[in-house]
Protein backbone atom coordinates (compact mmCIF):
# COMPACT_ATOMS: atom_id res chain seq x y z
CA UNK A 1 0.00 0.00 0.00
CA UNK A 2 2.81 2.43 0.76
CA UNK A 3 5.44 1.35 -1.94
CA UNK A 4 4.82 0.97 -5.64
CA UNK A 5 4.99 -2.81 -6.80
CA UNK A 6 6.28 -1.76 -10.41
CA UNK A 7 7.51 1.16 -11.21
CA UNK A 8 6.03 2.42 -14.64
CA UNK A 9 9.08 4.90 -15.89
CA UNK A 10 11.52 1.91 -14.87
CA UNK A 11 9.52 -0.59 -17.01
CA UNK A 12 9.60 1.75 -20.26
CA UNK A 13 13.08 2.77 -20.13
CA UNK A 14 13.74 0.40 -23.00
CA UNK A 15 11.21 1.21 -24.78
CA UNK A 16 12.48 4.70 -25.06
CA UNK A 17 15.80 3.68 -25.46
CA UNK A 18 13.84 1.81 -28.78
CA UNK A 19 11.73 4.61 -29.80
CA UNK A 20 14.35 7.22 -30.11
CA UNK A 21 16.74 4.95 -32.33
CA UNK A 22 13.20 4.18 -34.55
CA UNK A 23 12.59 7.96 -34.90
CA UNK A 24 16.13 8.49 -35.75
CA UNK A 25 16.51 6.36 -38.45
CA UNK A 26 13.37 6.90 -39.85
CA UNK A 27 14.08 10.38 -40.12
CA UNK A 28 17.39 9.50 -41.31
CA UNK A 29 15.35 7.20 -43.67
CA UNK A 30 13.10 10.09 -44.40
CA UNK A 31 9.91 8.36 -43.48
CA UNK A 32 9.63 10.90 -40.96
CA UNK A 33 9.87 13.87 -39.63
CA UNK A 34 12.65 14.49 -37.03
CA UNK A 35 15.44 16.80 -36.11
CA UNK A 36 18.37 16.12 -33.70
CA UNK A 37 20.99 17.40 -33.33
CA UNK A 38 23.87 15.90 -31.78
CA UNK A 39 24.97 18.74 -28.59
CA UNK A 40 20.89 19.25 -27.45
CA UNK A 41 20.44 15.55 -28.06
CA UNK A 42 23.11 14.89 -25.32
CA UNK A 43 21.81 17.56 -23.34
CA UNK A 44 18.50 16.48 -23.28
CA UNK A 45 19.58 13.32 -22.52
CA UNK A 46 22.22 14.09 -19.99
CA UNK A 47 19.29 16.29 -18.30
CA UNK A 48 17.27 12.82 -18.21
CA UNK A 49 19.54 11.00 -15.86
CA UNK A 50 20.71 13.09 -13.97
CA UNK A 51 17.48 13.81 -13.04
CA UNK A 52 17.12 10.46 -11.88
CA UNK A 53 19.79 10.92 -9.54
CA UNK A 54 18.44 14.72 -8.24
CA UNK A 55 14.93 12.87 -7.54
CA UNK A 56 16.98 11.30 -4.68
CA UNK A 57 17.69 14.24 -3.13
CA UNK A 58 13.95 14.91 -2.23
CA UNK A 59 12.36 11.40 -2.48
CA UNK A 60 12.81 10.42 1.06
CA UNK A 61 10.94 13.91 2.25
CA UNK A 62 8.40 13.80 -0.15
CA UNK A 63 7.42 10.06 0.42
CA UNK A 64 7.55 10.50 4.36
CA UNK A 65 5.06 13.37 3.66
CA UNK A 66 3.06 11.55 1.63
CA UNK A 67 3.02 8.75 4.09
CA UNK A 68 2.44 11.20 6.70
CA UNK A 69 -0.67 12.77 5.10
CA UNK A 70 -1.86 9.19 3.96
CA UNK A 71 -2.20 8.23 7.94
CA UNK A 72 -4.16 11.30 8.62
CA UNK A 73 -6.24 10.54 5.43
CA UNK A 74 -10.33 10.99 5.41
CA UNK A 75 -11.02 7.40 3.86
CA UNK A 76 -9.18 4.69 3.06
CA UNK A 77 -9.48 3.78 -0.77
CA UNK A 78 -8.83 0.25 -1.81
CA UNK A 79 -6.14 -0.54 -4.65
CA UNK A 80 -8.28 -3.50 -6.04
CA UNK A 81 -11.51 -1.56 -6.77
CA UNK A 82 -11.59 -0.24 -10.40
CA UNK A 83 -13.49 2.90 -9.28
CA UNK A 84 -10.57 3.70 -6.60
CA UNK A 85 -8.32 3.48 -10.51
CA UNK A 86 -10.61 5.67 -12.11
CA UNK A 87 -10.79 8.52 -10.11
CA UNK A 88 -7.06 8.53 -9.66
CA UNK A 89 -6.65 8.35 -13.04
CA UNK A 90 -9.10 11.69 -13.18
CA UNK A 91 -7.72 13.44 -10.09
CA UNK A 92 -4.09 12.44 -10.87
CA UNK A 93 -4.32 14.00 -14.39
CA UNK A 94 -6.37 17.28 -12.83
CA UNK A 95 -3.50 17.52 -10.16
CA UNK A 96 -0.97 17.43 -13.10
CA UNK A 97 -2.52 20.10 -14.76
CA UNK A 98 -2.56 22.87 -12.16
CA UNK A 99 1.07 21.75 -11.09
CA UNK A 100 1.98 21.95 -14.86
CA UNK A 101 0.10 25.29 -15.29
CA UNK A 102 1.95 26.61 -12.19
CA UNK A 103 4.83 26.13 -13.98
CA UNK A 104 4.52 27.99 -16.44
CA UNK A 105 2.78 30.55 -14.78
CA UNK A 106 4.71 31.75 -11.98
CA UNK A 107 8.89 32.42 -11.87
CA UNK A 108 9.76 29.90 -8.93
CA UNK A 109 8.62 26.93 -10.33
CA UNK A 110 9.40 27.84 -14.29
CA UNK A 111 13.02 27.77 -12.81
CA UNK A 112 12.35 24.34 -12.23
CA UNK A 113 10.46 23.32 -15.38
CA UNK A 114 12.08 25.98 -18.34
CA UNK A 115 15.13 23.34 -19.34
CA UNK A 116 12.68 20.67 -19.85
CA UNK A 117 11.37 23.53 -22.89
CA UNK A 118 14.89 25.08 -23.45
CA UNK A 119 15.55 22.78 -26.42
CA UNK A 120 15.12 24.13 -30.09
CA UNK A 121 14.00 20.92 -31.15
CA UNK A 122 10.86 18.71 -30.80
CA UNK A 123 11.86 14.95 -30.57
CA UNK A 124 11.46 12.13 -28.16
CA UNK A 125 14.71 13.21 -26.85
CA UNK A 126 13.02 16.40 -25.83
CA UNK A 127 10.65 14.20 -23.08
CA UNK A 128 13.20 12.94 -21.18
CA UNK A 129 15.20 16.70 -20.61
CA UNK A 130 13.61 16.58 -17.30
CA UNK A 131 14.32 19.35 -14.16
CA UNK A 132 16.94 18.42 -11.47
CA UNK A 133 15.28 21.18 -9.37
CA UNK A 134 11.94 19.88 -9.37
CA UNK A 135 12.25 18.27 -5.91
CA UNK A 136 13.51 21.28 -4.34
CA UNK A 137 10.77 23.73 -5.74
CA UNK A 138 8.33 21.10 -3.65
CA UNK A 139 5.73 20.79 -6.60
CA UNK A 140 5.33 17.14 -4.88
CA UNK A 141 3.44 19.18 -2.01
CA UNK A 142 0.76 19.48 -4.99
CA UNK A 143 -0.46 15.75 -4.93
CA UNK A 144 -0.34 15.21 -0.72
CA UNK A 145 -4.21 16.19 -1.22
CA UNK A 146 -4.80 12.96 -3.31
CA UNK A 147 -3.28 10.93 0.07
CA UNK A 148 -5.22 13.09 2.48
CA UNK A 149 -8.19 11.95 0.44
CA UNK A 150 -7.20 8.19 1.17
CA UNK A 151 -5.42 6.85 -1.99
CA UNK A 152 -2.27 4.96 -1.24
CA UNK A 153 0.96 6.40 -1.76
CA UNK A 154 1.75 3.08 -4.10
CA UNK A 155 -1.46 4.38 -6.05
CA UNK A 156 -0.59 7.67 -6.38
CA UNK A 157 3.00 6.75 -7.34
CA UNK A 158 2.59 4.72 -10.26
CA UNK A 159 -0.93 6.63 -11.21
CA UNK A 160 2.38 9.58 -11.95
CA UNK A 161 4.34 7.15 -13.64
CA UNK A 162 1.98 6.46 -15.76
CA UNK A 163 1.05 9.85 -16.49
CA UNK A 164 4.88 10.11 -17.14
CA UNK A 165 5.09 7.34 -19.40
CA UNK A 166 1.88 8.39 -21.78
CA UNK A 167 3.57 12.09 -22.01
CA UNK A 168 6.69 10.40 -23.55
CA UNK A 169 5.04 9.64 -27.08
CA UNK A 170 3.51 12.90 -27.56
CA UNK A 171 6.73 14.58 -27.81
CA UNK A 172 7.57 13.96 -31.48
CA UNK A 173 7.38 15.41 -35.17
CA UNK A 174 6.72 12.34 -36.55
CA UNK A 175 3.00 11.95 -35.69
CA UNK A 176 0.64 14.80 -36.96
CA UNK A 177 -2.96 14.55 -36.09
CA UNK A 178 -4.75 11.47 -34.94
CA UNK A 179 -8.64 11.12 -35.33
CA UNK A 180 -10.65 13.85 -34.05
CA UNK A 181 -12.84 11.76 -31.44
CA UNK A 182 -8.74 11.23 -29.98
CA UNK A 183 -7.38 14.99 -30.21
CA UNK A 184 -11.11 15.91 -28.41
CA UNK A 185 -9.73 13.73 -25.27
CA UNK A 186 -6.20 13.04 -25.34
CA UNK A 187 -3.44 15.33 -25.13
CA UNK A 188 -1.65 14.33 -28.24
CA UNK A 189 1.64 15.39 -30.56
CA UNK A 190 -0.47 17.85 -32.22
CA UNK A 191 -1.68 19.27 -28.86
CA UNK A 192 1.93 19.16 -26.67
CA UNK A 193 3.97 20.83 -30.11
CA UNK A 194 1.89 23.94 -29.58
CA UNK A 195 2.80 23.48 -25.55
CA UNK A 196 6.52 23.72 -26.57
CA UNK A 197 6.33 26.35 -29.12
CA UNK A 198 7.38 29.57 -28.72
CA UNK A 199 4.98 31.77 -31.00
CA UNK A 200 3.00 34.61 -28.96
CA UNK A 201 -0.09 32.61 -29.99
CA UNK A 202 0.99 29.33 -28.41
CA UNK A 203 2.73 30.62 -25.18
CA UNK A 204 1.28 29.16 -21.97
CA UNK A 205 -1.62 27.11 -23.50
CA UNK A 206 -2.13 23.12 -23.68
CA UNK A 207 -0.71 22.09 -20.07
CA UNK A 208 -2.41 18.90 -19.99
CA UNK A 209 -0.70 15.74 -19.16
CA UNK A 210 -3.22 12.67 -20.00
CA UNK A 211 -6.85 14.35 -20.94
CA UNK A 212 -6.66 17.81 -23.17
CA UNK A 213 -10.14 18.20 -21.79
CA UNK A 214 -8.45 20.44 -18.52
CA UNK A 215 -7.36 22.87 -20.65
CA UNK A 216 -10.80 23.08 -22.78
CA UNK A 217 -12.30 23.43 -19.28
CA UNK A 218 -10.61 26.03 -17.68
CA UNK A 219 -9.62 27.65 -21.06
CA UNK A 220 -6.16 27.22 -22.21
CA UNK A 221 -6.60 25.38 -25.15
CA UNK A 222 -5.08 26.24 -28.47
CA UNK A 223 -4.78 24.06 -31.28
CA UNK A 224 -2.16 23.65 -33.93
CA UNK A 225 -2.67 25.91 -36.51
CA UNK A 226 -1.11 24.83 -39.80
CA UNK A 227 -0.95 28.60 -40.62
CA UNK A 228 1.73 28.67 -37.88
CA UNK A 229 4.14 26.16 -37.50
CA UNK A 230 5.40 26.04 -34.48
CA UNK A 231 8.92 27.41 -33.58
CA UNK A 232 10.29 25.65 -30.42
CA UNK A 233 12.36 26.67 -27.88
CA UNK A 234 11.50 28.96 -24.82
CA UNK A 235 11.42 33.10 -25.49
CA UNK A 236 14.71 33.59 -24.77
CA UNK A 237 16.69 30.92 -26.13
CA UNK A 238 19.88 29.54 -24.68
CA UNK A 239 23.27 30.52 -26.10
CA UNK A 240 25.13 27.55 -24.61
CA UNK A 241 25.23 23.45 -24.30
CA UNK A 242 26.81 23.84 -20.61
CA UNK A 243 24.86 21.86 -19.23
CA UNK A 244 25.61 23.39 -15.31
CA UNK A 245 23.58 26.39 -17.25
CA UNK A 246 20.89 24.45 -18.46
CA UNK A 247 19.68 23.17 -15.47
CA UNK A 248 20.07 26.06 -13.02
CA UNK A 249 20.20 29.21 -15.47
CA UNK A 250 16.47 30.58 -14.33
CA UNK A 251 17.08 29.97 -10.74
CA UNK A 252 20.54 32.39 -10.86
CA UNK A 253 19.23 35.15 -12.85
CA UNK A 254 15.90 34.77 -10.46
CA UNK A 255 18.17 35.12 -7.87
CA UNK A 256 20.22 38.03 -8.93
CA UNK A 257 16.72 39.81 -9.94
CA UNK A 258 15.48 39.77 -6.42
CA UNK A 259 19.35 40.47 -4.93
CA UNK A 260 19.41 43.77 -7.47
CA UNK A 261 15.66 44.92 -6.55
CA UNK A 262 15.25 43.56 -2.78
CA UNK A 263 11.70 45.70 -2.33
CA UNK A 264 10.56 44.02 -5.68
CA UNK A 265 11.92 40.71 -4.59
CA UNK A 266 8.56 38.34 -4.45
CA UNK A 267 7.67 39.92 -7.83
CA UNK A 268 10.64 38.47 -9.39
CA UNK A 269 10.29 35.43 -7.51
CA UNK A 270 6.39 34.32 -7.20
CA UNK A 271 5.58 36.87 -10.53
CA UNK A 272 5.00 35.51 -13.97
CA UNK A 273 8.27 34.60 -16.00
CA UNK A 274 9.04 38.05 -17.20
CA UNK A 275 7.78 40.08 -14.98
CA UNK A 276 9.98 43.63 -13.95
CA UNK A 277 9.45 45.93 -11.69
CA UNK A 278 9.73 48.67 -14.42
CA UNK A 279 7.84 47.09 -17.09
CA UNK A 280 11.07 46.85 -18.76
CA UNK A 281 10.36 43.02 -19.53
CA UNK A 282 7.83 41.16 -20.87
CA UNK A 283 5.38 38.39 -19.36
CA UNK A 284 3.93 35.52 -21.85
CA UNK A 285 0.49 37.35 -21.41
CA UNK A 286 2.25 40.65 -22.23
CA UNK A 287 3.66 39.17 -25.38
CA UNK A 288 0.56 37.62 -26.50
CA UNK A 289 -1.64 41.21 -26.47
CA UNK A 290 1.31 42.97 -28.20
CA UNK A 291 1.66 40.34 -31.05
CA UNK A 292 -2.19 39.24 -31.45
CA UNK A 293 -4.27 42.35 -30.49
CA UNK A 294 -6.10 40.02 -28.39
CA UNK A 295 -6.95 39.08 -25.04
CA UNK A 296 -4.63 36.08 -23.62
CA UNK A 297 -7.78 34.02 -22.99
CA UNK A 298 -8.67 33.82 -26.49
CA UNK A 299 -8.00 30.87 -28.49
CA UNK A 300 -7.06 31.05 -32.07
CA UNK A 301 -8.90 28.65 -34.02
CA UNK A 302 -9.05 27.82 -37.54
CA UNK A 303 -12.58 27.24 -39.70
CA UNK A 304 -10.76 24.12 -40.39
CA UNK A 305 -9.33 23.13 -37.18
CA UNK A 306 -9.61 19.52 -35.93
CA UNK A 307 -12.21 18.70 -38.82
CA UNK A 308 -9.68 16.77 -40.86
CA UNK A 309 -7.28 14.47 -40.20
CA UNK A 310 -3.35 16.21 -41.85
CA UNK A 311 0.14 14.74 -41.51
CA UNK A 312 3.43 16.19 -42.16
CA UNK A 313 5.24 15.47 -45.46
CA UNK A 314 8.26 13.20 -44.99
CA UNK A 315 10.77 15.21 -44.57
CA UNK A 316 13.02 15.09 -46.95
CA UNK A 317 13.86 18.59 -46.93
CA UNK A 318 14.34 18.85 -43.48
CA UNK A 319 17.65 16.45 -43.61
CA UNK A 320 20.53 18.17 -42.92
CA UNK A 321 22.64 18.90 -46.23
CA UNK A 322 26.23 18.59 -44.84
CA UNK A 323 27.16 20.41 -47.45
CA UNK A 324 25.00 23.54 -46.25
CA UNK A 325 26.42 23.18 -42.48
CA UNK A 326 29.36 26.00 -41.61
CA UNK B 1 20.65 2.37 -2.91
CA UNK B 2 21.20 -0.84 -4.05
CA UNK B 3 23.45 -2.90 -6.37
CA UNK B 4 20.35 -2.88 -9.03
CA UNK B 5 20.16 0.82 -8.69
CA UNK B 6 23.97 1.52 -10.17
CA UNK B 7 23.45 -1.31 -12.70
CA UNK B 8 20.45 0.66 -14.41
CA UNK B 9 22.21 4.08 -14.13
CA UNK B 10 25.34 2.91 -15.79
CA UNK B 11 23.16 1.07 -18.02
CA UNK B 12 21.42 4.50 -18.84
CA UNK B 13 24.94 6.16 -19.17
CA UNK B 14 25.64 3.65 -21.62
CA UNK B 15 22.64 4.16 -23.88
CA UNK B 16 22.96 7.78 -23.62
CA UNK B 17 26.23 7.62 -25.18
CA UNK B 18 25.07 5.40 -27.73
CA UNK B 19 22.10 7.35 -28.81
CA UNK B 20 24.31 10.45 -28.63
CA UNK B 21 26.74 8.32 -31.34
CA UNK B 22 23.77 7.29 -33.37
CA UNK B 23 22.09 10.74 -33.78
CA UNK B 24 25.79 11.76 -34.67
CA UNK B 25 25.80 8.96 -37.51
CA UNK B 26 22.23 9.80 -38.84
CA UNK B 27 23.15 13.60 -39.39
CA UNK B 28 19.65 14.32 -39.00
CA UNK B 29 19.73 18.05 -38.04
CA UNK B 30 17.83 21.32 -38.92
CA UNK B 31 19.81 22.37 -42.30
CA UNK B 32 21.17 25.79 -41.04
CA UNK B 33 22.82 27.86 -43.82
CA UNK B 34 25.11 30.56 -43.40
CA UNK B 35 23.46 33.48 -42.61
CA UNK B 36 22.80 36.98 -44.82
CA UNK B 37 22.13 40.51 -44.17
CA UNK B 38 17.95 39.22 -45.17
CA UNK B 39 18.18 36.56 -43.46
CA UNK B 40 19.48 38.11 -40.29
CA UNK B 41 16.88 40.56 -40.80
CA UNK B 42 14.85 38.28 -40.47
CA UNK B 43 15.50 36.01 -37.31
CA UNK B 44 16.10 39.32 -35.78
CA UNK B 45 12.62 40.70 -36.73
CA UNK B 46 10.74 37.35 -35.09
CA UNK B 47 12.56 37.68 -31.93
CA UNK B 48 12.23 41.51 -31.31
CA UNK B 49 9.56 42.79 -33.48
CA UNK B 50 8.67 46.18 -32.19
CA UNK B 51 12.61 47.61 -32.94
CA UNK B 52 14.00 48.36 -36.16
CA UNK B 53 17.53 47.91 -37.52
CA UNK B 54 19.51 51.06 -38.38
CA UNK B 55 22.66 49.03 -39.47
CA UNK B 56 23.46 45.21 -40.06
CA UNK B 57 27.39 43.28 -39.00
CA UNK B 58 26.48 39.78 -40.48
CA UNK B 59 29.65 37.53 -39.58
CA UNK B 60 31.45 36.30 -42.41
CA UNK B 61 31.03 32.60 -41.80
CA UNK B 62 27.03 33.38 -41.40
CA UNK B 63 27.07 32.49 -38.07
CA UNK B 64 25.78 35.38 -36.34
CA UNK B 65 24.98 39.03 -36.92
CA UNK B 66 25.23 42.29 -34.94
CA UNK B 67 22.60 44.87 -35.67
CA UNK B 68 22.12 48.88 -34.08
CA UNK B 69 18.52 49.57 -33.20
CA UNK B 70 18.41 52.82 -31.76
CA UNK B 71 20.49 52.67 -28.43
CA UNK B 72 20.66 48.95 -28.20
CA UNK B 73 22.88 46.27 -30.30
CA UNK B 74 20.96 42.96 -31.16
CA UNK B 75 22.82 39.92 -31.05
CA UNK B 76 22.51 36.84 -32.96
CA UNK B 77 24.70 33.98 -32.44
CA UNK B 78 24.07 30.00 -33.93
CA UNK B 79 23.83 27.60 -31.29
CA UNK B 80 23.52 24.46 -32.65
CA UNK B 81 21.35 24.36 -35.37
CA UNK B 82 19.44 26.93 -34.23
CA UNK B 83 20.24 30.84 -33.26
CA UNK B 84 19.97 32.22 -29.81
CA UNK B 85 19.29 36.28 -29.47
CA UNK B 86 20.18 39.08 -27.36
CA UNK B 87 20.16 43.02 -26.89
CA UNK B 88 22.52 44.75 -24.78
CA UNK B 89 23.55 48.59 -24.79
CA UNK B 90 24.77 49.65 -27.32
CA UNK B 91 27.97 51.21 -26.19
CA UNK B 92 28.34 47.66 -24.91
CA UNK B 93 28.63 46.24 -28.24
CA UNK B 94 31.05 48.96 -29.41
CA UNK B 95 33.33 48.48 -26.87
CA UNK B 96 33.91 44.55 -27.50
CA UNK B 97 37.13 43.17 -27.68
CA UNK B 98 37.66 42.44 -31.63
CA UNK B 99 40.47 40.16 -32.28
CA UNK B 100 42.04 37.87 -34.68
CA UNK B 101 38.93 38.79 -36.96
CA UNK B 102 36.51 37.95 -33.79
CA UNK B 103 34.39 40.17 -31.87
CA UNK B 104 33.46 38.61 -28.87
CA UNK B 105 30.40 40.22 -27.11
CA UNK B 106 29.86 39.63 -23.37
CA UNK B 107 25.73 39.37 -23.10
CA UNK B 108 25.40 39.67 -19.55
CA UNK B 109 22.97 36.55 -19.53
CA UNK B 110 23.82 33.59 -17.45
CA UNK B 111 21.71 31.63 -20.17
CA UNK B 112 23.63 32.94 -23.31
CA UNK B 113 27.13 34.82 -21.50
CA UNK B 114 28.54 35.54 -24.89
CA UNK B 115 28.75 35.76 -28.58
CA UNK B 116 31.69 35.49 -31.10
CA UNK B 117 30.87 36.79 -34.54
CA UNK B 118 33.51 37.04 -37.28
CA UNK B 119 33.52 40.67 -38.87
CA UNK B 120 36.49 42.26 -40.81
CA UNK B 121 36.72 45.10 -38.67
CA UNK B 122 35.46 46.53 -35.55
CA UNK B 123 34.07 48.97 -34.37
CA UNK B 124 32.53 51.21 -37.34
CA UNK B 125 34.36 54.29 -37.73
CA UNK B 126 30.76 56.23 -38.83
CA UNK B 127 28.45 54.90 -36.36
CA UNK B 128 31.23 55.39 -33.66
CA UNK B 129 31.71 58.93 -34.39
CA UNK B 130 28.12 59.94 -34.41
CA UNK B 131 27.93 58.38 -31.16
CA UNK B 132 31.04 60.49 -29.78
CA UNK B 133 28.97 63.07 -31.33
Amino acid sequence: MTEAEFDPVALATPFFILTIILEIVLARLGKARANYEVKDTAISLSMGLGSTLAGLVTAGLAFAATLWVYEHRLFTIPMTAVWAWVAIFLLEDLTYYWFHRLSHERRFWWAAHVNHHSSQHYNLSTALRQTWTGGVAGTWLLWLPLAFLGFPPAMIAIQKGISLVYQYWIHTEAIGRLPRWFEAVFNTPSHHRVHHARNPVYLDRNYAGILIVWDRLFGTFQPELDAEPCRYGIVKNLGTFNILRVAFHEWIAMAADALRHPSHALGYIFGPPGWSHDGSRETSAAIKVRALGAPINTPLIPAHAGTQASSFTPAAESRTDPASLG
Amino acid sequence: MDEAFFIQLALSAAAVGALVAIVAWAKIAKPVRPLDDHKARVLLAEEFPTRSIDAIWTASDGAGALAKSGGMALVLCRVGDGFAARQIPWPQAVSATFRNGRLHVNLDDIAAPAATIRLPSWPPENLTKDLAA
